[in-house]
């Protein structure tokens, strides 16, 4: 028999710099949250857990939760890694994320609705002019289009990290096209087979409802003279990586999953084409890029699109979410003035902080960024995915010099911010259970009203040491317990404002 | 009313897991024959090869190495008609329809795929070629029983189930075509061994004993795989339920002008052959009859091409 898995070194132990670690505290000891889940892993095995690990990965094969790599000659198809320990958050602390995460989106979208209306908060000297004109992602097409319920990011992803003191950080916003959520749903429905029993123990908050709740938020944004709106899914198709999410969320709202291809303008009215004949759509969730969504209004090249449908749009027959020119406050370069004007919309300071951001575009910030390469992340403000990112800690000397000369010769395109910490959480890494850095992206939905969704797609950097959590680099994913009354750890940044 | 690219997926999984099926069956009478090295076998080996499309092959080479001839039909994927080429279509255009059909029957088809397509997958076959086949003639009629027992029988299924049976309708026709056909050059099929491979090929052995017993008759054989009411692979049952799916998945709408629509083509093929006498045939020469119900079948094809998928949007846009 093997020996019970239940030596799991706290990562401050092993780490040279102290990190917040989701499971234990800095004496060992295990969090309240975990509790009911540490009493049942410490029964199982570690060949059980490989076992259940197996199965999982199985069960993500069969049921076609996969991307898709294009090699040579062949695609393959592989499932996101996926560890099987859930993360755990308690109550108190997701109370204080709930409302964090409501504020902001509230206000983002009085920020969307005011630049791309009257623009005060341009004219008020908040926000500078240019780097909201000049975004590549403003779409001066917007300007003046009514949009119900001034609800412009109806879907919203937005990434929260713990630094070392276990204080809850916004680190990104994803205002576009979040995606994520079918792995949010897959690993919940996983980890309630991996752990029954500490899963019923723990009082988890269930998060399946989130089709219904997306479904509503959809209609509410249809015109209300539309009795029976017809609501669809929009994909690039099959090729997309993201496909099995699309497919997922229509199959579960019960609603077509349409290609451009399917859909027709006619008299400024959207139409699918059905085996009856030609049928009225309203609302568009669309999971395409804004510059693929119409080939006569942004790129030309566009095969994705439908040619029509943003006039379509703009006569109001139609709603598409996310509104097109979303992407504009969820920039590297806006996302340092999100605090500022949370305080100026809603006279409210951010109830969670941003991570401290120095914008490359004025002086003594690029100053004080090429002085301290090693220390800080560098990101080029258009570029997602963790691509075009500089970690200057685990980077070469030849790097951060290639890096230098590239913020030197264009800075207003750079942002820096330190080297997080991040706080890392237990994982099964080869049959054994190590601590590895995690993220989470909770979904925020917005229509006729708010909604956080109690759980999150939480990403685990596999690599030992890396915090680079994207798919496309080495990342995986787990699931995301958020308890409904365990009485809180002492979690600071956890506290009520007053 | 569904999305008609949805329609049009959907008809091609039914197609595609129908040939899947056949080439499967055929290939493994082919590895049966080849046990015994006779004259009959080789007249049922060519059979075999004649219905899937390799008649220029010699007979004695497939014989002789017929796993090397099973297994090309079960793995080429440069062949367009091979197993594993059906299959993947057919999941292919399951992942672009994927919130169509239900979990149940989409665990089904994704498994059999990356079974076939798995690493192991050629070394089990060599490890025994018939239970290969046979497990996947067995997966695909799970799938057929899990999307009949979980998906509801509403337009979607009809599609599906009309690519099943028009794809059946037209290899059996081509099979029987290979036993009776000119080009089989009058050759009478008079070999109990042959007519016992060719009840095999149409899964048709046993049905086809409890009503003629075991007095294999060619005569007989070719009227229960035409005509036969009951039998789920004669072509009469096949156009009649093509008909009836047709029927229903167009209940609603009053779309086809003048004489075209593809239910009144199946209406009047499956009337054709549930009131055809077997004189006729004789009359008409097997190849012309046969001949004939391929082309029908095309039609209906093409029809439902017009009028569900590939219609004239200016015909269909709201008054």
């Amino acid at each position: 028999m093997t020996a019970p898995a239940k030596r799991i070194a706290p990562s401050s132990a092993a780490a040279d710099a102290p990190m917040y670690d989701e499971m234990f505290q800095t004496d060992g000891s295990v969090r309240p949250a975990y509790a009911a889940l540490n009493a049942h892993i410490s029964k199982l095995s570690q060949a059980e857990l490989g076992d259940r690990q197996t199965t999982l990965e199985r069960s993500f094969l069969l049921q076609g939760i996969t991307f898709t790599v294009y090699g040579a000659d062949s695609a393959t198809e592989r499932i996101i890694p996926t560890d099987l320990f859930p993360r755990i958050i308690d109550a108190k602390t997701w109370s204080h994320i709930e409302r964090g995460l409501s504020q902001r989106l509230q206000a983002m979208n009085m920020f969307l609705a005011d630049i791309y209306g009257p623009q005060n908060v341009i004219k008020d000297g908040i926000v500078p002019r240019e780097l909201i004109l000049g975004a590549p992602s403003y779409r001066r097409e917007m300007m003046d289009l009514y949009v119900p319920h001034a609800a412009y990011a109806n879907v919203c992803g937005t990434d929260l990290v713990r630094n070392e003191t276990g204080e809850v950080m916004v680190l990104e916003d994803n205002l576009r096209v979040p995606s994520g959520v079918s792995y949010m749903l897959a690993n919940r429905d996983a980890s309630k087979r991996t752990f029954p029993d500490a899963f019923g123990a723990a009082r988890v908050r269930p998060i399946e409802n989130y089709p219904d709740l997306l479904l509503a938020t959809l209609k509410s944004m249809a015109s209300e003279w539309r009795a029976t709106p017809q609501v669809i899914v929009l994909t690039p198709g099959v090729y997309n990586s993201a496909y099995y999410e699309h497919a997922y969320l229509a199959r579960l709202m019960g609603v077509p999953l349409v290609e451009g291809r399917d859909l027709v303008v006619h008299d400024n009215m959207v139409y699918m084409r059905t085996t009856l004949g030609l049928r009225r759509v309203d609302v568009i969730y669309r999971r395409v890029d804004d510059d693929f969504i119409d080939p006569l209004t942004f790129r030309r090249d566009s095969a994705l699109g439908v040619a029509g449908l943003f006039n379509a749009y703009r006569s109001g027959s139609v709603v598409i979410v996310n509104a097109p020119g979303t992407g504009v406050a969820d920039d590297k370069a806006v996302y340092a003035y999100v605090p500022d004007f949370i305080k100026y919309y809603l006279g409210e300071d951010a109830i969670l902080p941003n991570v401290e951001t120095y914008l490359c575009r004025e002086p003594a910030a690029l100053q004080h960024t090429l002085a301290n390469l090693e220390k800080l992340v560098v990101k080029a403000v258009g570029a997602s995915g963790g691509y075009g990112m500089l970690i200057g800690p685990h980077a070469t000397a030849a790097q951060r010099a290639d890096f230098a000369d590239r913020l030197k010769a264009d800075p207003a395109n750079y942002i820096a911010q330190p080297t997080l910490k991040l706080s890392t959480a237990p994982c099964l890494i080869d049959g054994r259970i190590e601590p590895r850095h995690v993220d989470l992206r909770p979904f925020i939905l917005s229509g006729a009203k708010t909604i956080v969704t109690p759980g999150a797609l939480t990403r685990v950097a596999l690599t030992r040491g890396s915090l680079v959590v994207n798919s496309s680099q080495g990342g995986g994913s787990k699931d995301r317990w958020v308890l409904s009354d365990t009485p809180g750890d002492e979690t600071p940044g956890a506290e009520q404002p007053a | 009313m569904m999305l008609a690219r949805v329609a049009d997926s959907l008809y091609w999984i039914g197609r595609y897991i129908e040939r899947a099926e056949h080439f499967c069956r055929l290939s493994d009478v082919l590895l049966n024959a080849a046990v015994d090295r006779t004259d009959s076998a080789r007249q049922a080996a060519h059979i075999a090869l004649s219905a899937v499309g390799d008649e220029d092959v010699d007979p004695q080479i497939a014989i002789e190495r017929p796993a090397e001839m099973v297994r090309a039909l079960v793995f080429d994927r440069q062949n367009t008609s091979s197993v594993v080429t059906s299959l993947a279509r057919a999941r292919e255009n399951a992942r672009q329809v994927r919130d169509q059909i239900t979990t149940e029957s989409w665990e089904r088809l994704n498994l059999l795929y990356l079974r076939i397509t798995g690493p192991q997958a050629e070394h089990l076959f060599d490890q025994s070629p018939a239970a290969f086949l046979h497990d996947i003639i067995a997966d695909l009629h799970l799938f057929k029983g899990a999307s009949d027992a979980t998906m509801s029988h509403g337009e979607g299924w009809r599609f599906l189930l009309t690519g099943v049976y028009l794809e059946r309708a037209q290899l059996i026709a081509r099979l029987l075509d290979v036993c009776f056909g000119d080009a089989a050059g009058g050759y009478l099929l008079n070999d109990h061994f042959a007519q016992l491979s060719v009840l095999r090929m149409a899964c048709a052995l046993e049905p086809y004993l409890r009503v003629y017993t075991a007095e294999l008759q060619p005569r007989l054989l070719m009227q229960f795989l035409l005509f036969d009411e009951e039998f789920p692979r004669s072509i009469r049952f096949c156009t009649a339920r093509v008909h009836e799916h047709l029927t229903r998945a167009s209940r609603y709408a009053d779309m086809f002008e003048g004489s075209g629509g593809p239910e009144r083509l199946a209406g009047r093929l499956s009337a054709r052959l549930e009131f055809a006498a077997f004189d006729e045939v004789a009359q008409m020469g097997a190849s012309a009859y046969l001949a004939t119900i391929v082309q029908e079948c095309a039609r209906i094809h093409e029809a439902v091409y017009d009028a569900f998928v590939a219609y004239p949007l200016e015909r269909r846009l709201p008054a």
